[in-house]
């Protein structure tokens, strides 16, 4: 234990390094902004005097380094600012977009999960049949198709053509609000179907793929053959050796997550859903830079979340793992 | 006798050759090595593919009939809006009077340069890296290994979407985000190879032959990391080319070119989805196509460096 206690204050050190570095480099980007946010901001109206004023507000007159160590702070604590187009502060809007993004996300990573470790324990226990030779070759070509194309061809074949689910939006027009009566609404899941289905096509392979080459390996362990032995039915024995193979599963979940805004970005817009990726599309359109940097901020912090997290279960799960 | 005095003189030829042009010989070899693929029906397939690509990327002025940003007339010089495909317009036209089939075949040189440029310099970059780290160990592992941490911290189509925005979108600084993302994964990995090879047998045998260390890393551990390096550059060219679609589709590509991305978006943004499917289609499925040849050819060559990936 106290190994594993000297690796968790390691991996946490290096988590904040980390952080830190990404914030430095984001500093520095937004310094490289031509103009100063006051060009963007500011109406040509205003008089010198009052931009200068305004500058002084924001503290873009005072020497870089304090700029610098006042942005760290800021971004420890998660104070944003005010965006420059929205009358909000950027923490609310951030925390509505992220769970906008969830709605999307959470669903649809349940399925793949589920129903990718059923299909892929299958496969790799079946080792050499249609079954596994067809769901490896499925498997293999939906992760590798461009996920943003399939995207836009559900969304001409079932919402153009045939009318049949609508082009987008998280809710219709005056639809339910808030987050309980959203999520129980009809309105919801039907708006979810389609982004839902083009993510479960991609995020599902992975478990399947995972899950049937770990299967390929636990199928040769003796406790297998003990438990024959003892004469248990085969149904049974599936399900030992499936426990024992969904190790590995728990760190790709977590690197799957992360990943997981690569494509988000891509499917939020095609499916006009207002989760973060759009947010920063948006942000980067309206040179709305508050949000923007918050957006890239708290995708950078999700990701390097889940990574600590899978990282940390990977050992507490299994015990034969050690931290020396 | 002779044999030996044969023995001789080609040591002495091995030995007169510079440093770099053993390394390129080695590289040469992988690439001789290539041929196994041939075995495989799919890569043969995805080969196939990938020559399609090449042909009309090379000979694009010859088969394209309308420049790349060329608007197309009608006889009396009316501009041939959103035409469903025609004799002359194989694929159709866009809402500007584009013709749909030109843009394509423009659009394969820059999918294939993309590929090629972040590809490349991706994996030279991810392999030098790996090589130092994994070699030298110590400070230099620490300082590098730390970099690639960050560089895995970071989401890349978020944060390349922040630095075009406040930089000029052009094809170059996507090319150079691409390599900025790919090369983490390819040091990754060949930082663990090295780390192997460095404790075989014939790595203590140069070292006693009084080889430095550059000698070592370049030369004797180098060679051994090739073929992972080759699966890295295929992979490279898949990647670099979605992500340059991606970006592109996002409205972050660089206006000045035409590919299959700004494609999509120009169809998207122009909601041809609903009215034009000839403009969309055509761009979609060459990229569908293009990345599934590549994706074809590294799976074989996968299987063919771990055979644990094998299905039956």
């Amino acid at each position: 234990m106290q190994g594993f206690r000297r690796y968790v204050i390691r991996r946490l050190m290096l988590l904040v390094f980390v952080i830190w570095c990404i914030l430095t480099i984001m500093f520095g980007l937004f310094q490289l902004l031509p103009g100063d946010p006051t060009s963007i901001f500011i109406d040509s109206n205003f008089s010198p005097d009052m931009i200068e004023r305004q500058k002084d507000l924001w503290g873009l007159n005072d020497p870089i380094w304090l700029q610098y160590l006042r942005y760290i702070r800021n971004m420890a604590l998660f104070d944003f600012g005010q965006s420059f187009f929205q009358i909000a502060p950027v923490s609310e809007i951030m925390a509505d977009k992220v769970k906008n993004t969830a709605l999307m996300i959470v669903p649809a990573l349940v399925i793949s999960i589920v129903l990718g470790t059923i299909i892929g324990a299958i496969a790799g226990w079946r080792r050499g049949s249609k079954f596994e030779q067809s769901t490896v070759a499925t498997s293999l070509f939906l992760h590798s198709a461009p996920s943003f194309f399939v995207g836009i061809l559900v969304l001409m074949v079932f919402s153009y053509q045939l009318r049949w689910l609508p082009p987008g939006g998280m809710v219709s027009l005056g639809g339910p609000d808030g987050f309980w009566e959203m999520i129980v609404a009809r309105d919801y899941w039907v708006h979810l179907i389609l982004p839902g289905l083009v993510l479960v096509s991609r995020e599902i392979t992975g478990p399947i793929l995972l899950l049937r080459s770990s299967m390929l390996e636990v199928k040769g362990s003796d406790f297998l053959d003990i438990l024959r032995a003892k004469g248990l039915p085969e149904r049974q024995i599936v399900t030992h050796a499936t426990r024992n193979a969904l190790l590995p599963l728990v760190t790709y979940i977590a690197v799957m997550t992360g990943l997981l805004f690569q494509g988000q970005v891509l499917l939020e817009i095609i499916f006009a859903w207002p989760g973060i990726g759009r947010e920063l599309v948006q942000a980067l359109n309206d040179l709305d830079y508050p949000v923007a940097q918050a957006a890239l901020y708290v995708m950078a912090l999700v990701t390097l979340a889940l990574n600590f997290i899978a990282d940390l279960l990977y050992g507490v799960i299994d015990p034969r793992v050690t931290y020396e | 006798m002779t044999d030996i005095r044969a023995v001789r003189t080609d040591l002495s030829r091995i030995r007169r050759r510079g440093p770099l042009a053993r390394l390129g010989e080695a590289v040469l070899r992988n690439l001789a090595n290539l041929k196994v693929l041939l075995r495989y029906p799919s890569a043969m397939v995805g080969l196939a593919l990938m020559t399609v690509f090449i042909f009309v990327a090379v000979f694009a002025p010859l088969i394209a009939p309308y420049g790349p940003f060329e608007v197309t007339y009608t006889a009396e010089r009316a501009v041939i809006r959103l035409s469903a495909p025609t004799t002359n317009n194989l694929f159709g036209t866009t809402n500007q009077g584009m013709d749909v089939f030109s843009q394509l075949v423009w659009g394969s040189r820059v999918a294939l340069m993309v590929g090629l440029l972040s590809a490349l310099g991706s994996v030279l970059l991810g392999t030098l890296i790996g090589l130092f780290s994994g070699y030298f160990g110590g400070w230099i592992d620490e300082v590098l290994m730390r970099a690639t941490d960050v560089a895995f911290g970071i989401p890349f189509l978020p944060f390349a979407m922040v630095v075009i925005s406040i930089a000029q979108p052009s094809l170059g600084l996507v090319i150079l985000l691409v390599i900025f993302f790919l090369w983490r994964t390819t040091a990754r990995v060949i930082r663990s190879q090295v780390l192997s090879l460095k404790t075989r047998p014939f790595v203590w045998a140069a070292k006693a032959a009084g080889a430095g260390h550059m000698k070592i890393l370049f030369l004797h551990i180098a060679p051994n990391v090739l073929p992972l390096s080759f699966l890295y550059v295929a992979i490279g060219v898949q990647t670099g080319v979605m992500l340059e679609a991606a970006l592109s589709f996002l409205g972050f590509g660089d206006p000045h070119v035409q590919s299959w991305g700004i494609m999509l978006n120009a169809a998207f943004q122009a909601g041809a989805m609903r009215t034009a499917w000839w403009w969309v289609l055509p761009p979609g499925l060459a990229l569908s196509a293009f990345v599934l040849s590549v994706f074809m050819i590294t799976r074989a060559y996968e299987e063919l460096l771990n055979p644990r990936l094998r299905s039956i």
